[in-house]
């Protein structure tokens, strides 16, 4: 029955393209972002400090980082999925940094 | 030149350089800290427990019970080596957390959320504000 294997094969590869697009929506969801806040007490130098220790940037990235909450009142310093942000956002309020997750958009 | 009163040590320990006084304003802000993780009614509780994510009603319960966690952990670790002189890098990083936690708490149980605000605080207010951020700035020079 040739017919019927090669139907069987092209059902096969349906499923394959199937799996190929459902994997490929995942990977274009929009990223969320983690917000590091500017507030008026914080020193620089422990918002470098925290950035490196949390995240293992640079010393220069973490710098500039902290300059742009410093003037920008907010920074992004982190998208990706959704847990790992909020991880990071909840490590970053344990070291007493103001930080929040929000979708990318 | 003053000292610092946080050095890293060669062995990487960090040395602790606070006379006693020092030491009873850290020992009160690491309970100060501890308390409001644990009491609702304390002063710090609502700085403790700010939003992860303000877009939705209520957080990630895992997200916010690992904050706690994470918080009170510091908190005690910090303040169970309160005597050491010489911290390792572990300890001194719960000591500049939970130093950095009462800092930020301190500004926001008093309103402080601006430089104005901050510029037009009572001088008690900013004497403590300031010694909290020495602290940090010399502990934070050793990560």
């Amino acid at each position: 029955m040739p017919t019927l294997k090669i139907l069987r094969n092209a059902t096969a590869e349906n499923d394959l393209e199937q799996r190929v697009e459902s994997d490929v929506s995942v990977v274009t969801e929009r990223p969320w972002n983690v917000i590091a806040w500017n507030d008026p007490v914080t020193p620089m130098t422990v918002v470098v400090a925290v950035f490196k220790r949390v995240f293992g940037y640079s010393n220069n990235k973490c710098t500039h980082l902290m300059l742009t909450v410093h003037h920008e009142g907010r920074a992004i310093v982190w998208s990706g999925q959704r847990e790992r942000a909020e991880s990071y956002c909840v490590k970053l309020q344990v070291a007493g940094l103001q930080s929040s997750v929000e979708r990318d958009g | 030149m003053a000292t610092k009163l946080f050095a890293r040590r060669r062995d990487g320990r960090i040395e602790v350089r606070l006379n006693d006084v020092g030491r009873g304003v850290v020992r009160e802000v690491f309970a100060h800290v501890l308390a409001g993780e644990r009491d609702p009614e304390h002063e710090w509780h609502l700085s403790l427990n700010p939003p992860i994510n303000p877009s939705d009603d209520d957080d990630d319960p895992l997200s916010t019970l690992a904050r706690q966690s994470e918080t009170a952990s510091n908190a005690e670790l910090a303040f169970m080596t309160l005597q050491e002189q010489y911290l390792t890098d572990s300890e001194a990083w719960a000591w500049l957390s939970t130093l950095q936690v009462a800092l930020r708490s301190t500004a926001v149980a008093n309103g402080i959320l601006s430089d104005e605000k901050l510029e037009s605080a009572s001088p008690e207010l900013l004497d403590g504000i300031h010694i909290l951020q020495q602290f940090l700035f010399d502990l934070a020079g050793c990560f």
